[in-house]
């Protein structure tokens, strides 16, 4: 399980800055980012070199942060690799909150960052391990890649 | 042309005899009936006698919209039911409304203050007067109505709302009058003029317009587009309703009905009675309602009392064109709103201490109300679905507790502006 650390930002002009800036001066290196986008608010995903320092920092910002179990998995990046996944998943009906690519340093493969419902995670890990051509990952590995 | 000549017209001198007479006669009633008044008589060491002059009354205690929340619903009547004939409520600043009884003298009262009321505005039995006030526990629509009805006008009782309804009816009934808030008669006459409806072929040539504060632009404004002569009326529950005060054709200030109220302006931080013409806090005694008589009540509108005789012959003081609030209390389109109204909402959806703020605009003719709230570690999701359906939650529960529609926007933590630690909770950006 992977550790994803998720702001809430008011969706207007250096918001997003603002947090970036602050993790920058605590040199806290940023591995994945997505942002999801309301009308007027957003939300941003973070997985972060060093979770718990990010977070602390974060906190004396007053910034709203919270953390969100969600699984990595190691795909080859080919036509195909993807629909597996989801394949597995979907035949198994777990239902994908969202996703999003997390981009490797040291391998050619792809990795996929997925959030499922909470009551579902366990059972997801279970699906995917059976699959051969996915690997799922655990912090120390995903951090290493 | 007045409707009691003799009461509106009544010498000073005489007037301020009556008010001392009916005064005396208040006090002593809810000195005996009403434990609430007795025991602020008593912290303050008075009796009912101490009042021998108007002066007198300075020295009595204030009553407020707070004492009527304690002594909810029925502590401060002074009648039992059985003798009460109607209720009605207003928005109270908190979850609970403040609640008003009267009997059947205060109902005919009420509509003949209502009565000289549409007579100073210039209506009379051959009037055709469309109300367009809410009819129901607010005290607009049924003020008026029975003000109409003893007038002996023809009332339409057709409510707030509905404004295609609304035109088709000024149009086929042939209204005269048109009663309603003035945001809704500004509205009415943009709709109208998009409808292509020229206002000159209508038969409306008056409109008394109340429960919420305007400018003598909006007047100007309304008076040009309607094609008719606008007229503001003043109210409140806890007084009587719409009618405590009217404008007269001379449209320079509101008269009182003072053989049945007494108004004095307060300096609202030292309370001091302030004299003639300076502004302050509007401070009503009611000297002959029986349902629930209310003592000084602390309006907490601002405005002055103009004591200069008035060329239409009405003898009763006025009081100025409402100058705004000594309190945070917001009028959405003709709806109290109290900041903590709010607050107690956010509390019930689950914020602990909640940081919000109430932005009031005005689009076109119409006011909204956006409520900022800070969003707390609690309450947070990494799931827009889950915000969403916070802010949805928000905007329903405020909807059902105030009755009236707003924005809702989360906004991030401690980025709503705090002046001595607690948040600005108001920002109006009318221009009224």
């Amino acid at each position: 399980m992977i550790r994803q650390v998720s702001i809430f930002i008011e969706n207007h002009e250096g918001r997003l800055n603002h947090i970036l800036k602050i993790l920058a001066e605590n040199k806290i290196n940023i591995r994945s980012l997505n942002i999801a986008d309301a009308t007027d608010f957003g939300i941003v995903r973070l997985i972060l070199q060093e979770t718990e320092k990010g977070i602390e920092v974060l906190k004396k910002n007053d910034i709203i942060s919270t953390v969100t179990p969600v699984l990595a998995a190691e795909i080859s990046d080919d036509p195909g690799g993807l629909s597996t996944l989801v394949n597995a998943l979907t035949e198994a009906k777990i239902n994908i909150v969202y996703a999003y690519s997390f981009l490797p340093k040291k391998t050619d493969n792809a990795i996929i960052i997925i959030r499922v419902d909470d009551d579902v995670q366990q059972k997801a890990i279970e699906t995917l391990e059976k699959v051969a051509e996915v690997n799922l990952l655990d912090r120390e590995t995903l951090l290493l890649k | 042309m007045y409707w009691n000549k003799s009461y509106e017209c009544m010498p000073r001198e005489k007037l301020q005899e009556l008010q001392l007479e009916r005064l005396k006669r208040m006090v002593n009633r809810i000195y005996h009936d009403v434990p609430f008044y007795r025991n602020k008589f008593q912290e303050k060491g008075l009796m009912p006698e101490d009042v021998s002059s108007l002066d007198d009354l300075k020295k009595l205690p204030f009553t407020t919209k707070v004492d009527l929340r304690d002594n909810y619903p029925y502590g401060l009547f002074t009648v039992p039911l059985e003798q009460i004939v109607r209720i009605h409520a207003s928005s109270g600043t908190t979850g609970k409304p403040t609640v008003v009884g009267y009997t059947r003298n205060d109902i005919a009262m009420w509509s003949e203050l209502m009565a000289r009321c549409l007579v100073a505005a210039g209506a009379g039995p051959h009037s055709v007067i469309q109300n367009a006030y809410g009819y129901g526990l607010f005290t607009g629509g049924l003020g008026v109505h029975y003000g109409a009805e003893r007038l002996g006008a023809s009332i339409i009782p057709i409510s707030g709302g509905n404004t295609a309804k609304q035109i088709m009816i000024m149009q086929d009934f042939g209204s005269t009058v048109l009663t309603c808030t003035p945001s809704y008669a500004i509205y009415l006459s943009e709709v109208l003029a998009e409808s292509g409806i020229d206002p000159e072929t209508l038969k409306i040539k008056a409109g008394i317009f109340g429960a919420e504060p305007w400018s003598e632009n909006i007047r100007k404004d309304i008076e040009k587009k309607l094609k008719i002569k606008a007229y503001d009326i003043y109210g409140l529950s806890e007084i009587m309703g719409p009618g405590v005060a009217i404008e007269c054709e001379c449209q320079e200030g509101l008269h009182v009905w003072e053989d049945h109220f007494i108004p004095e302006i307060i300096d609202p931080n030292t309370l001091e009675v302030l004299p003639y013409g300076e502004q302050g806090e509007l401070v009503i005694t009611t000297i002959t309602k029986e349902g629930i008589p209310i003592l000084r009540y602390r309006t907490r509108d601002i405005t002055r009392i103009i004591a200069e005789p008035c060329s239409c012959g009405r003898t009763h003081l006025r009081i100025n064109r409402l100058q705004g609030r000594s309190d945070d209390m917001l009028i959405i389109r003709g709806v109290n709103v109290f900041p903590t109204q709010i607050e107690s909402v956010l509390l019930e959806i689950g914020e602990v201490e909640p940081h919000y703020q109430l932005v009031v605009r005005r689009d076109g003719s119409l006011d909204t109300l956006e409520v900022k709230v800070e969003l707390s570690e609690a309450l947070f999701s990494d799931r827009i679905s889950n915000l969403e359906n916070l802010e949805k939650r928000i905007r329903d529960r405020i909807q059902s507790t105030i009755g009236v529609s707003t924005k809702v926007a989360l906004v991030e933590p401690k980025s709503l502006p705090r002046s001595e630690g607690k948040s600005q909770r108001v920002v109006d950006l009318r221009k009224i």
